[in-house]
């Protein structure tokens, strides 16, 4: 992520969790509710921030959201992002952005496609901090936008006890295929950088002090030397963070993840196909 | 004389006020305590741990058997009678009775309360469905249930008759602390 655009997300998180709660309806015994597709205070303003006036349709044409009511962990909320179009030289996803909108820094992940992908549907978890809208808004080449988003009802997803127990393993990167490669074909994988993706709001239960923020900040895939996808990413996502994804393989290769954290920390990973 | 009398009935009086917060204190935390439960009217089934305080087990089938023979599914709950989160959601309960009642036997389940204490960890809480009597962790995996990772009083898992969980269901109860969500999970909504 460049300099300039790190900035504004950082201000726009900043200014996001100054905004009164405006949309929020208190339900009976006092906690927000709101349907899926509401809007928010919080989105209104990253709308305008991210993709000024642009119109950004809802009309779940292009993409879907999947995510559940509840989840198991605040800190480990499932999500799946279901693209309607498969990605074609005329026609792709080039960018698909997706926000948590009451999280200290709503701007979880800002994924840039190409038509190599095959089809942009991607599965990833993200922290969930208190009852909101997770939103992705999916570009297409066309600059054409369109938006989905689900209300999650869980708390404490930035601040739950951090799962410290492989600290030595920080930076390891590995794929997994879903199933044996097919070449010239949409093959489903994942990838996964072992790391603690501390949000800066965890207390460590000994020191009873903060831990401090340190977080995968982009991850780059791609394969025999062509990207895939290019992540920047944010505290917003679950440790360990894990990303499935598709692409098409033309033959055999090397697929590839270049990754950089906070603390300007390199790793890479990278599996053999053929 | 007088002063020194009044310095002393003042002393019993500070200790006396000492031992009635102390009482206070051990009945909050007394395990078996009469307020550490799911409130009568929900009629539920009270499961006790059997063992010792290094392997604490809820056997299940009991409140299964039940279940299979009423054609019913169980709304099993597991509260520590020193948490203040059970407290919590039990007094959430207790006032909601009238309506949530009808809303539970509506929805055919039936509550089970598994008594325990926040002594009693991962490792040492077992749970026995059928033959095999796991620790928490195991028996979350085993169900497919993603709460493995940690435990957190109180939980709340939503079984079929035949053990299976009905769906995924949050850590804690805080997320349906009011009528409207309690109802959102009867209705599994997800």
């Amino acid at each position: 992520m460049i300099p300039h655009r790190r900035r504004t997300l950082q201000t726009l998180a900043a200014a996001a969790l100054g905004t009164p709660a405006l949309w929020a309806q208190a339900a009976v015994g006092g906690l927000p509710s709101a349907a899926h597709n509401d809007s928010s205070p919080e989105w209104e303003l990253l709308r305008d921030k991210l993709f000024g006036g642009r119109p950004v349709a809802a009309d779940g044409s292009v993409v879907q959201l999947i995510a559940p009511l509840r989840a198991a962990y605040g800190a480990s909320v499932p999500v799946k992002i279901v693209s309607r179009l498969a990605q074609t030289p005329q026609r792709w996803v080039r960018r698909l952005t997706v926000l948590v909108d009451k999280n200290p820094s709503p701007v979880a992940a800002v994924l840039a496609l190409g038509p190599a992908l095959g089809q942009a549907d991607f599965e990833l978890r993200l922290r969930v901090d208190e009852y909101s809208h997770v939103r992705v808004v999916s570009e297409l080449n066309d600059g054409t936008l369109q938006t989905d988003s689900r209300y999650i009802k869980t708390s404490g997803g930035c601040s739950a006890p951090p799962n410290r127990g492989a600290l030595q393993l920080i930076g390891r990167t590995q794929f997994k295929l879903q199933a044996a490669p097919r070449f010239g074909e949409i093959n489903s994988a994942e990838v996964t950088v072992i790391h603690p993706n501390d949000t800066g709001f965890e207390l460590n239960q000994v020191t009873v002090m903060y831990i401090p923020p340190h977080f995968v900040r982009t991850l780059r895939v791609s394969y025999g030397g062509a990207p895939v996808f290019d992540a920047d990413l944010d505290f917003s996502v679950s440790e360990n963070p894990t990303v499935r994804f598709n692409f098409v393989p033309p033959g055999p290769g090397e697929l590839r993840a270049e990754v950089e954290d906070s603390h300007d920390a390199r790793f890479s990973g990278a599996l053999r196909l053929g | 004389m007088r002063r020194a009398g009044l310095r002393c009935l003042a002393s019993l009086g500070t200790l006396a006020v000492g031992l009635l917060l102390a009482l206070l204190v051990l009945l909050a935390l007394a395990p078996g305590s009469a307020r550490a439960a799911l409130p009568e009217r929900y009629s539920a089934i009270v499961l006790q741990p059997a063992g010792g305080p290094d392997r604490a087990e809820f056997d299940l089938n009991p409140a299964l058997d039940r279940a299979r023979r009423e054609k019913k599914r169980l709304y099993v709950y597991l509260g520590a009678s020193d948490c203040p989160y059970c407290r919590r959601y039990e007094a959430f309960l207790a006032r909601s009775a009238d309506e949530l009642l009808p809303q539970f036997n509506a929805h055919k389940f039936l509550l089970v309360d598994l008594r325990s204490r926040l002594l009693m960890s991962a490792d040492k809480l077992f749970l026995r469905i059928g033959e095999r009597s796991l620790p928490y962790a195991d028996f979350q995996r085993s169900i497919g249930d993603e709460r493995a990772r940690l435990l957190v009083y109180p939980s709340v898992w939503l079984l079929d008759a035949q053990g299976k969980p009905l769906m995924q269901m949050p850590a804690g109860t805080g997320t349906f602390e009011t009528v409207p969500e309690q109802l959102e999970i009867l209705r599994l909504e997800q």
